[in-house]
């Protein structure tokens, strides 16, 4: 079992949408993947179908839910999804509570769940530091920073990456942190600058751009993935080259070729 | 299967590396083969045979050749061939001037001597030629030291006249783009137009503008006033509208490191634009042109004897060494080979390095590629006049044999012309040009022909197409011919004429003026066949002389009608020439939708898309294309022309660091130019005879049309012009 965590700076900038067609992309190459829902929003079964109505999470009650895994649920394309859950501020508070009793919370949890060795997590984590960075991080073994290509995300790299730092760097199954610059727009120099400046200060192999692209929204208003809703957009192209580095990093291979490189 | 293809790759080895045989460095035992082998040629050449044993001899050494010619020797089996076809064609030359000479008339040895001294051209070169060109040296590329402290420094001289901007900025942003220590890299644009829109640009991009108080000596002077005010290590010329790679430094410089008497290396020349025989005739990427030839085999045969020469762009010289001749050469109009004639009787290096690293432009028309070859033509018979490689010091014989055949090679015009009307002395002036009968022409003449033509067939491969070389030779023949003679009379006389480049041609025309001597000699060859098979049908004259002098008629009228054709001038509608590539490209547009897709081809001016799927886009739509190369990636506003399958866009006004960006991921890849370089189909004598029929005389037609449209107009306008004057 891998595990990545997708974090963020900043809010708003895409990590549920990152996490959801990720999880696409890996499971149509036939890996065994689950996306856990480790944010309060609960949003992420919206992107693969799940009724708005679906209550049922990893912070609903003790008294509803015993096990995490009676909580997956599985959405389009098959993949499994383990949501947060339509919770109350009780059920938020106990859940905090628990996260702070113990740190490992999530990792324990998901070890607990018996995936098979070659099976990817996707943990959506909530922006910012929380308690929820913090669990996610320390179970992760890759981490995904999703950015804008913009000052806001820019500034907020050096924190967030010393975060990273912190909790990650020092275990021995951390594997690295790939940077997913998100919704770039080159038309816009300043956009495409930063974005050099990223890769350039990065590597440019721990950097994937997933351009602007309105089918990128129109996939989710319509229920469906981008790579379903709109195969030859320059989006669903660098979901499946942001999957291809990412399953290098984490030592998986896949089974498409990616457009970049094939030149 | 397995021990075949192993015997198979033994017998290329062998063959390929029979001159490191240990036997080779015995100079005595070499010297007893030498005079053993020439006895022996001796005796081949110059004895008497009877009609039936020159047959057999014809007939065997043309198996011979054949069966040679479809083994894997590698190299030896080349040199095989060239070895029967030597000698038969030597035999050929030994019976015709002994055997076929006997003229009677005034008229009869006039012309049999001149059809004789043409041969005795002709088999010169074609001697030359295998020694120049039977061993390749296929020079490797040597990497630069990993220290880049040590790495020389580089001026990069780009001299212009007056070519238009947009030619030349794309090689100033290529120039600009080379990998080098950047402290280490000067890049001078040198106009000799002295133009405010130049020195602007190059202001704008941070590169150095110079320019000189006169234009004396025109390229050469240009150049020759840079080196006096610039101070690199090394200098690397380009013509204004070569674009180099960016790797043009990196690939061509380690041979100074590691050969200190080096003082010159030369790359090809590959251009990405049709040459006016492609473009008119159609042949691009079908029929090689002159420069693949050119730069795929003389150049790197050439190089095996330290004669390679410096051909005026994408080459690097030492500046040291390039100041001990006094500059780059001003004598002569052909600069370039002359200052490399001069690197070498000081005993310096050449170096020729068969690596695509650099492309331009093509001449637009034939009469602007005539204007070019005619000052080739001209500068090489000046240097042939003024310091002629076969006398002076400094020279090894085989430099001298590669510096004379580069510059006899353009003494082929009046030779051309010979074999394009001597079947006429004999169907129009009933002349004979040969003492002897038919029947023996052919059994000598026949072999010499055949057996030259497959073994240089073998040699040329891909780099050229059986009869093509005819068909080249035939449009230039007359318009060199008086340059080269003049040059020969006075190599003073004469003016340097810059070749225009980036011209347009709206609606397809034929340049009458230019085609002139096509039509007078198809005009003759026509009537010569016409009068011959009116004599056999009449049974007028020796009909076997007859039959030879006919096949002989029907050549030439081939050759000639696709010479006549080039003339046709094809429509040119982009100003700047496309190159085919196909990067991963992306439509980005305004709806923020976008479209994965593929270049087909992109141009100074604007780019082809090719999409999975058919898109309708509006005409006149404005959107931004990303083109991709690993982890680059550039955006670049353009205008939509067409769409469907395939989608054409038109660049926007770009900035100059969006210019930089487009040069670099497309113009200046490293990659660009090696994959389709020299990857012409093969030659196949037969087939490419019929290549040269079909677009010779199966397109008489439309040139016969034009000819009577143009000649109605004519007489219309020249009427109309009288009735005005009567008025």
């Amino acid at each position: 079992m891998k595990i990545i965590s997708i974090i963020s700076a900043n809010g708003g900038v895409g990590k549920t949408t990152i996490a959801a067609n990720l999880a696409t992309v890996f499971k149509k190459n036939g890996h065994h993947v689950l996306a856990v829902d480790f944010d309060p929003k609960n949003s992420l079964r919206l992107h693969f179908g799940i009724d708005l109505l679906h209550t049922l999470g990893i912070a609903s009650s003790k008294q509803i839910l015993g096990k995490w895994s009676q909580a997956i649920i599985k959405g389009s394309d098959d993949v499994s999804i383990l949501p947060f859950g339509n919770t109350s501020a009780d059920e938020r508070n106990n859940f905090i509570g628990e996260m702070s009793n113990n740190p490992m919370l999530l990792k324990e949890q998901l070890i607990t769940l018996g995936l098979p060795n070659n099976a990817i997590v996707l943990v959506d984590t909530p922006a910012g530091p929380s308690p929820y960075l913090d669990q996610s991080l320390s179970a992760a073994n890759l981490v995904i920073l999703a950015n804008h290509a913009d000052g806001a995300s820019y500034s907020m790299l050096q924190m967030i990456n010393a975060l990273v730092e912190q909790q990650c760097r020092t275990r021995v199954d951390f594997l690295g942190s790939f940077y997913v610059i998100n919704q770039l727009d080159r038309s816009r120099q300043l956009a495409g600058d930063i974005a050099d400046i990223m890769s350039m200060q990065l590597g440019a192999e721990n950097v994937g751009p997933i351009h602007h692209d309105q089918s990128v929204q129109e996939a989710f208003a319509f229920g469906t993935d981008v790579i379903h809703y709109a195969p030859d957009s320059r989006a669903s192209m660098d979901f499946i080259e942001v999957s291809l580095l990412v399953s290098q990093l984490i030592g998986i291979r896949l089974g498409v070729t990616a457009h970049r490189d094939s030149f | 299967m397995k021990s075949q293809t192993h015997n198979k790759s033994k017998l290329i080895e062998l063959g390929d590396n029979f001159f490191d045989l240990s036997i080779w460095k015995n100079w005595l035992l070499c010297l007893v083969m030498a005079i053993f082998a020439t006895l022996l040629a001796y005796i081949v050449i110059s004895t008497p045979l009877t009609l039936t044993e020159q047959i057999i001899f014809g007939v065997f050494a043309f198996c011979a050749v054949f069966a040679i010619r479809n083994r894997p020797w590698g190299r030896l089996g080349i040199l095989m061939m060239i070895v029967i076809s030597v000698t038969v064609s030597l035999r050929y030359m030994y019976w015709r001037l002994t055997n076929s000479m006997d003229f009677t008339t005034p008229l009869d040895n006039f012309l049999g001597w001149g059809l004789a001294l043409a041969e005795i051209y002709s088999l010169i070169v074609l001697l030359l030629g295998y020694i120049q060109t039977a061993m390749p040296l296929k020079r490797p590329v040597v990497l630069m030291p990993p220290d880049l402290e040590n790495w020389p420094t580089v001026d990069v001289l780009i001299p212009t006249y007056n070519e238009s901007l947009s030619v030349v900025n794309t090689a100033i942003l290529a120039a600009k783009s080379m990998d080098w220590p950047a402290d280490k890299l000067r890049i001078y644009l040198l106009d000799d137009g002295r133009r405010e829109e130049f020195k602007e640009f190059c202001h704008k991009v941070g590169v150095n503008y110079l320019t000189r108080e006169n234009n004396l000596h025109n390229k050469a002077g240009n150049l020759n006033a840079a080196l006096r005010v610039t101070d690199g290590q090394y200098v690397a010329i380009f013509d204004c509208d070569h674009i180099p790679t960016r790797s043009f430094l990196q690939v061509s410089m380690g041979w100074f490191s590691k050969d200190p008497k080096l003082a010159m290396i030369q790359t090809p020349h590959y251009f990405f634009s049709p040459d006016p025989f492609e473009k008119n005739l159609n042949i691009y990427k079908i029929v090689p042109n002159e420069g693949v030839l050119f730069y795929g085999l003389v150049q790197d045969g050439n190089d095996l004897w330290n004669a390679s020469f410096f051909c005026g762009s994408c080459a690097i010289l030492e500046r040291k060494a390039l100041m001990e001749i006094g500059g780059i050469a001003v004598e002569t109009v052909t600069e370039d080979a002359h200052t490399a004639l001069k690197l070498s009787r000081k005993g310096y290096n050449l170096a020729y390095l068969a690596i695509p690293q650099a492309a331009g432009l093509a001449t637009e028309s034939l009469s602007g590629h005539i204007i070019q070859r005619r000052r080739w033509a001209r500068g090489m018979a000046q240097i042939f006049r003024v310091d002629n490689p076969l006398l002076g010091r400094g020279l090894s014989i085989w430099q001298r044999l590669c510096y004379s055949n580069a510059m006899l090679h353009f003494f082929y015009g009046l030779p051309r012309l010979v074999f394009l009307t001597a079947p006429l002395a004999y169907l129009l002036l009933g002349a004979e040009v040969f003492s002897a009968t038919a029947i023996l022409v052919v059994v000598y003449a026949l072999p010499h022909i055949l057996i030259s033509s497959i073994t240089n067939s073998k040699i040329q491969g891909s780099f050229r197409h059986s009869f093509w070389n005819e068909v080249y030779e035939t449009a230039l023949a007359w318009y060199i011919l008086f340059p080269v003679l003049l040059a020969m009379v006075n190599p003073k006389f004469g003016a340097f004429n810059a070749t225009a480049k980036g011209g347009l041609v709206k609606e397809e025309y034929v340049d009458w003026r230019v085609s002139t001597p096509y039509i007078v000699l198809l005009f003759l060859n026509l009537t010569g066949f016409i009068v011959g098979i009116t004599k056999v049908i009449l049974n007028e004259g020796a009909t076997s002389t007859l039959v030879i002098n006919l096949v002989w008629v029907t050549f030439n009228i081939i050759i000639i009608s696709a010479s006549a054709n080039t003339a046709r001038e094809a429509r040119q509608l982009r100003r700047s020439p496309r190159v085919y590539a196909n990067l991963p490209a992306t439509i980005f547009l305004p709806n923020g939708k976008t479209i994965v897709c593929e270049t087909t081809d992109f141009s100074q001016s604007g780019l082809d898309l090719l999409v999975a799927n058919p898109v309708n886009l509006t005409l006149g739509q404005k959107i931004f294309v990303s083109i991709f190369r690993g982890n680059k990636e550039v955006t670049l506003p353009c205008t939509v022309a067409r769409s469907g399958k395939s989608i054409g866009v038109l660049l926007d006004v770009l900035t100059i660091q969006q210019q930089v960006d487009y040069t670099r991921i497309t113009f200046s890849r490293a990659d660009n130019w090696i994959n389709t370089w020299g990857k012409d189909s093969k030659d196949a004598p037969l087939k490419s005879f019929k290549e040269v029929m079909t677009y010779g005389i199966f397109n008489l037609a439309p040139l016969l049309k034009y000819g009577i449209h143009d000649l109605i107009l004519s007489m219309r306008v020249k009427a109309q012009r009288k009735s005005y004057t009567r008025r």
